[in-house]
């Protein structure tokens, strides 16, 4: 599948705002957060940031996006829409949530809506997921990992946040350094699983099943139907990362988690924590593109068996 | 609505018998279709680039050839691809607008392209490769079984079925009610066992692509004609074989 700069971000960027969203909520209800009236709002202004970024890139590869608003209409069997309805519910109880602690600190009321915030976003982390696992012709995204891994990913990332936001704010990332550690670590192994299972699993048909000659045994392309690629060849016929696959998936396990988590320890124990979790911040952002690249690129379209790719 | 309509036992089930046997492959239903829908309900259906070097466009059939088999039993198979107006469409299902959508009355399935925003998915949910996207309309566009061909009034009743089946030259193409057991179409899959393709995805498509038939016409062998007819041969053979 054609690896789109819009939807690289969609996904990349919702999934460190909600993390990060569900993770201020989870700290407040813990009460791990500074006494700070402002840490609070200015952590949900950054994860609101994140997720409308990464929403309205979404928007930019509709071919009509002035029509976007239409996308709400029909949660009752499309997971794109249940993204888009769940995205903004969750926008008001997350303006609400700083609001709240803004005026009244951590008051339950305050932890109620912020938690209500924090599932929001989580819920919609699932719904982005859910797009890609629902599409039956694609094994690499209609399987079990598919969901868990951008659960895992987008609160891992979300920690990542944390920690950046607590080393800037206060000097120190202490917990949120060994949370990154923990779930990078639980991420990392769940990319592993996911790649491991791709990389066993059979074609979902053949190209005699495809063109009902199953009695000829093997059918094999002859004549193609036009000499140039099509709509269908240039959106789901894309093959350039299959090449560099196994090199990219090293890269994104160091960049993504490895690195990340190490520094983010190493802060955690004090070493210059703000400088090592801002690098640690940004080799995740980069290692997630990739990962996400992957996604995207390593992903084969049973409709391409007509081509013979 | 994408949700899907509640299946009316009594309703039409329109769709297309494609003859892998008679098929010569001549894209003449590529072509005539075309030629129809960039007028019709789906119009324009635009071509990119059409006199350059790398010319494009949407088009709603295309002809695939392939080789089956292999050795004595195998042929070549010209091989027309469109859409298969399924009865469990996940293109539908995944529109987040209710811009696609599957009628209750003969189970076509359509693009409303007033409300669709152009996210691609329901091409992703195609596992047939049925739907081109229209770059220059930003809108999704696909076969819509001549849906203003088939009941329009103002053309005589022999014309109203789909322009690719109007003008097959060697008759491969069929169209019809599945629904009806006594209908052209259920015959045709009836007597020659028509199938689904990939049944294992589970999408139910509609058409029905009839096999290449496997009975030659039998022949006698040409190193025994001298056992036939001619004296002064059978003469000559007895002769020579000595």
């Amino acid at each position: 599948m054609k690896p789109a700069a819009s939807v690289l971000l969609l996904t990349t960027l919702t999934g460190f705002g909600y993390g990060l969203l569900a993770w201020l909520a989870l700290f407040a209800l813990l009460g791990l957060l500074p006494a700070s009236r402002w840490f609070m709002p200015v952590g949900v202004v950054v994860a609101l940031g994140f997720a409308a970024s990464g929403l309205i890139a979404s928007m930019l590869h509709l071919g009509r996006p002035e029509r976007a608003w239409r996308a709400f209409s029909q949660w009752r069997s499309s997971w794109l829409s249940r993204e888009g309805v769940a995205s903004l519910a969750s926008f008001p109880p997350a303006l609400g949530f700083a609001a709240l602690w803004w005026g009244m600190g951590p008051a339950p009321v305050t932890v109620i809506v912020g938690l209500v915030a924090g599932a929001l976003g989580l819920v919609t982390v699932y719904c982005t997921a859910m797009i890609y696992a629902s599409l039956k012709p694609i094994r690499q995204w209609n399987n079990k990992h598919t969901a868990p891994n951008y659960m895992l990913l987008a609160l891992f990332s979300g920690a990542m946040l944390m920690a950046l936001l607590l080393a800037c704010w206060t000097g120190q990332a202490g917990l949120a350094g060994l949370l990154v550690l923990l779930a990078g670590l639980l991420a990392a192994a769940a990319k592993l699983a996911y790649w491991r299972f791709i990389d066993t699993q059979k074609p979902l048909a053949t190209l005699a099943s495809a063109t009902g000659l199953t009695r000829y045994g093997e059918v094999r392309p002859l004549d193609a139907p036009h000499f140039t690629e099509n709509y269908v060849l240039r959106e789901m016929g894309y093959q350039i990362a299959r090449k560099h696959a196994a090199r990219l998936r090293r890269i994104t396990i160091a960049t993504a988690f490895l690195l990340p988590s190490l520094l983010a320890l190493l802060a955690g124990l004090g070493l210059v924590p703000a400088l090592l979790i801002i690098l640690a911040t940004l080799l995740t952002a980069m290692g997630l593109f990739i990962e996400r690249w992957l996604f995207f690129a390593e992903a084969t379209h049973v409709a391409t068996l007509y081509y013979g790719r | 609505m994408t949700s899907l309509p509640t299946p009316d036992p009594g309703a039409k089930k329109l769709g297309l018998v494609i003859d892998l046997d008679t098929c010569v492959g001549c894209h003449a239903c590529a072509v005539n279709c075309k030629e129809w829908n960039t007028g019709g309900h789906a119009a324009p259906l635009p071509d990119y680039d059409p006199y350059g070097k790398e010319p494009d466009g949407v088009w709603f059939n295309r002809i695939h050839s392939y080789e089956a088999g292999c050795g004595e039993a195998s042929r070549t198979v010209n091989f027309p691809r469109s859409c298969l107006h399924c009865e469990n469409p996940q293109c539908v299902t995944v529109c987040p607008t209710g811009a696609s959508y599957k009628r209750v009355e003969d189970g076509i399935v359509l693009v409303d392209m007033d409300k669709c925003i152009g996210c691609k998915l329901c091409s992703w949910a195609c596992p047939y490769g049925a739907r081109e996207f229209d770059e220059l309309a930003g809108v999704m566009k696909k076969c819509t079984l001549c849906i203003d061909r088939i009941y329009n009034e103002t053309l005589p009743a022999e014309e109203r079925e789909p322009a690719c089946v109007a003008t097959c030259p060697s008759r491969a193409r069929h169209f019809g009610d599945f629904n009806d057991p006594e209908s052209k179409v259920s015959k045709l899959v009836a007597q020659r066992g028509g199938v689904e393709l990939m049944p294992e995805l589970g999408y139910k498509p509609v058409n029905r692509y009839l096999p290449p038939r496997q009975a030659q016409i039998q022949t006698a062998p040409r190193e025994r004609a001298a056992e036939g007819g001619n004296k002064l041969l059978r003469l000559l053979d007895k002769v020579l074989s000595r």
